[in-house]
């Protein structure tokens, strides 16, 4: 009781969202529409936390995440409701905010450090932790306008880090680097942690949720639904949450997904055993599962699951009528199972979509969004491209007609 | 989950050291500027190394800007319209003494009234005291001041016209300028948040009030019965205290233009920071 270090109560925020009026052929305003309308980000959310804990707030797109963690921040007000506060709190929402692209990277880190709070001598005293730490030496008199994107979270992410701060709060920013800095940045908040730091971290990233933390906020719709184990806060997530229409689909079947005549009501992510994961190996297969609910039979409905990058390049596909499978007609709900040959796919974030079409590929019945997952892997990342296959090699020495009789044949993978 | 309906008690809410709710944050306001005071120097470290990155003649700039405009004002007005100077005072002294507030005055102003757009990335992912970005501003347009000064000082020298003893009053004119731009950037960076007109506002102010402050002439040819009126401008006093500090006091200097700069720069830096206070909680939220 007495190790309490923020207690939230009954926060709210509420947004106006102002509507441009729009006018009749005749130059006469629609009555019906109001000038603006009230939206809450956050409503009736409480809640504590103790010294030392790690944090997990999870939530779709416009849960709240953000908004609850900007009002702890104090970046904006609560329109209800009271936060209470011990300690120095240091918050990472974006990575480099304040930094100057002309500036080398010694000064944004006196610069980014004092707009975060820590004075001069405080910044000069961890000059060269944070320096090292971020990997930078010898880029340090660049300007950051010159950085690679790796280079610019590593540098940001140092400098907050190293604030030593009593609460420290993230926001999806780590998804940006390489996966090894990731791991980095998980292996020192952890540290800090056990010192004693509170964390909050909030990601869409649920295996670092899972790794990371000891307890799990979820957020929907601006309202606290779930305050516990992570396990148990991510399986309600994943379950409660449906599936976001893929909007291209959207724009096919109709906006309203209630009017669709089959939905998919979750996709689970597992390994080859079965067991969900949501980071895989590069050349670990991927077995999916695809729980769909028709309200209307469907006749040779054609499943389909595709993997797109952050970037909304599509990587890959897999349909059941290509792959020769067809199911005569749908009713009901159930489920549809399918095991991705080894991925080749680079070490990055991937995102899945989901949906159904008819044998011929003539008629969309539904597409939807599904989970993320992450590939790892020690070198392969996206310059290697998309997908990376080996391929096969022969050597040989200028000077000799014959070419080098050593064989590589096709590398064996994971 | 019941403590949250039970009203803390004092000790209990004594262990927290912030409390977030609507409309409050004004306790810690003050002690949140002290604690992010080298905030103020860093931001206008910022803005004087970026501003000179990539030009080849560097902070020179802040020597050429004001020498031309003085070279061109002494011409058109004593050269064409043929006004008088006062004393035995050179015209381009005369010009120069009161190009120097203003070129702070109106660089100052402009900043600082686009200040807090131009860090908007700051101010809706990052908490500090919002009051520092404008202030920020100012203290770069003083750091330019102060490099002109120097160069009023290598004029005087040239023309063999050396300050007395009027010259230890020029720090009271110079807070009289910084205030003034400060309190006026207030407001105009507060009101740019929301109403982005004022982006186009400020330039006619700028403009305007180089005409209506006495720069290219000496306040004296100003007829009799609207000197008061004139006087409303801050600048007016700003410009004629700066002449006559620096100018052995031959630019003559009206007492009520001096109380009045004063009066209207309070009136200025009390309204802005109060109107600044009041609207700062929404700048993430509209910016």
């Amino acid at each position: 009781m007495s190790d309490v270090v923020i207690r939230a109560e009954a926060l709210a925020k509420r947004y106006r969202i102002s509507h441009r009026r729009e006018r009749r052929a005749d130059g006469s305003p629609y009555d019906n529409i109001p000038n603006h309308e009230d939206f809450w980000a956050l409503r009736d959310v409480s809640f504590e936390v103790k010294q030392g804990e790690a944090l997990g707030i999870i939530g779709r797109n416009g849960a709240g995440k953000s908004t609850l963690l900007k009002v702890l921040s104090r970046i904006t007000e609560p329109t209800e409701g009271r936060a209470r506060i011990r300690g120095r709190v240091a918050s990472l929402l974006e990575v480099g905010t304040g930094f100057h692209p002309e500036l080398t990277g010694r000064e944004n880190v006196y610069l980014n450090g004092s707009i975060l709070g820590m004075s001069r001598a405080e910044i000069r005293k961890k000059f060269d932790e944070i320096v090292s730490f971020a990997e930078i030496a010898q880029f340090l008199d660049t300007p950051v306008k010159r950085y690679s994107s790796g280079m610019y979270v590593r540098l940001a992410f140092s400098v907050a880090a190293h604030m030593e701060p009593e609460i420290l709060v993230v926001d999806e920013v780590l998804a940006v680097g390489d996966v090894a800095f990731q791991r980095k940045c998980m292996d020192y908040m952890k540290r800090l942690a056990r010192s004693g730091i509170t964390i909050i971290l909030v990601s869409h990233d649920l295996f670092a949720v899972k790794t990371m933390c000891r307890r799990v906020l979820a957020l929907s719709a601006g309202r606290l639904k779930f305050d516990g184990l992570p396990a148990e806060g991510i399986d309600l997530y994943e379950k409660d949450s449906r599936l976001e229409a893929d909007p291209w689909a959207a724009g096919i079947i109709g906006e309203d997904i209630d009017q669709w005549p089959i939905i998919i009501r979750f996709v689970e992510l597992l390994d080859a055993d079965g067991s969900p994961r949501t980071v895989y190996d590069y050349g670990e297969r991927m077995r999916v599962r695809i729980h769909y609910e028709s309200r209307k039979p469907v006749r040779h409905p054609n499943f389909y699951l595709g993997i797109r990058r952050p970037d909304n390049v599509v990587c890959c596909s897999y349909s059941a009528a290509r792959d020769g499978v067809t199911v005569p007609s749908l009713d009901g709900s159930g489920v549809i199972e399918l095991l991705t040959p080894p991925l080749r796919l680079v070490s990055d974030l991937y995102s899945t979509y989901a949906g159904v079409w008819d044998r011929e590929f003539k008629n969309l019945y539904c597409g939807q969004i599904g989970p993320n997952f992450h590939v790892r892997d020690e070198v392969l990342n996206q310059h290697f491209g998309v997908f990376h296959v080996p391929g096969e090699w022969r050597w040989g020495v200028n000077g000799h007609k014959k070419i080098g009789s050593r064989e590589w044949g096709v590398g064996s993978g994971g | 989950m019941q403590e949250q309906t039970i009203i803390p008690t004092k000790a209990e809410s004594e262990r927290f050291d912030l409390l977030i709710e609507a409309g409050r944050g004004a306790k810690n306001y003050w002690r949140d500027l002290w604690r992010y005071r080298e905030l103020f120097y860093f931001l206008a470290w910022r803005d004087i190394l970026v501003r000179y990155k990539q030009t080849a003649i560097g902070v020179a700039w802040a020597l050429v800007r004001p020498f031309l405009t003085m070279l061109v004002f002494t011409f058109i007005f004593s050269r064409v319209a043929k006004l008088p100077a006062p004393g035995s005072v050179p015209y381009a002294l005369l010009v120069f003494a009161a190009m120097l507030p203003w070129q702070f005055f109106s660089t100052a102003l402009s900043e600082a009234s686009n200040s807090l757009i131009g860090n908007s990335n700051l101010i809706s992912k990052v908490y500090f005291p919002r009051l520092i970005v404008p202030a920020g501003s100012v203290i770069t347009s003083f750091v330019d001041f102060l490099i002109t000064l120097g160069l009023m000082a290598g004029m005087m020298v040239w023309y063999g016209f050396l300050p007395d003893w009027r010259l230890l009053t020029l720090p009271l004119f110079m807070a009289l300028a910084f205030g003034s731009a400060f309190g006026a950037g207030l407001w105009l960076c507060a009101l740019n948040v929301r109403y982005r007109d004022f982006r186009y506002i400020v330039p006619f102010i700028v403009q305007f009030g180089l005409y209506l402050s006495p720069v290219g002439f000496s306040s004296n040819i100003v007829p009799e019965g609207m000197r008061l009126i004139y006087a409303l401008n801050p600048m007016v006093g700003v410009i004629d205290g700066f002449r006559w500090a620096l100018l052995r006091g031959q630019s003559p200097l009206a007492g009520y233009a001096i109380i009045a700069s004063i009066l209207v720069t309070s009136v200025l830096c009390l309204s802005g920071i109060w109107y600044f206070r009041r609207t700062e909680k929404t700048f993430a939220d509209i910016i």
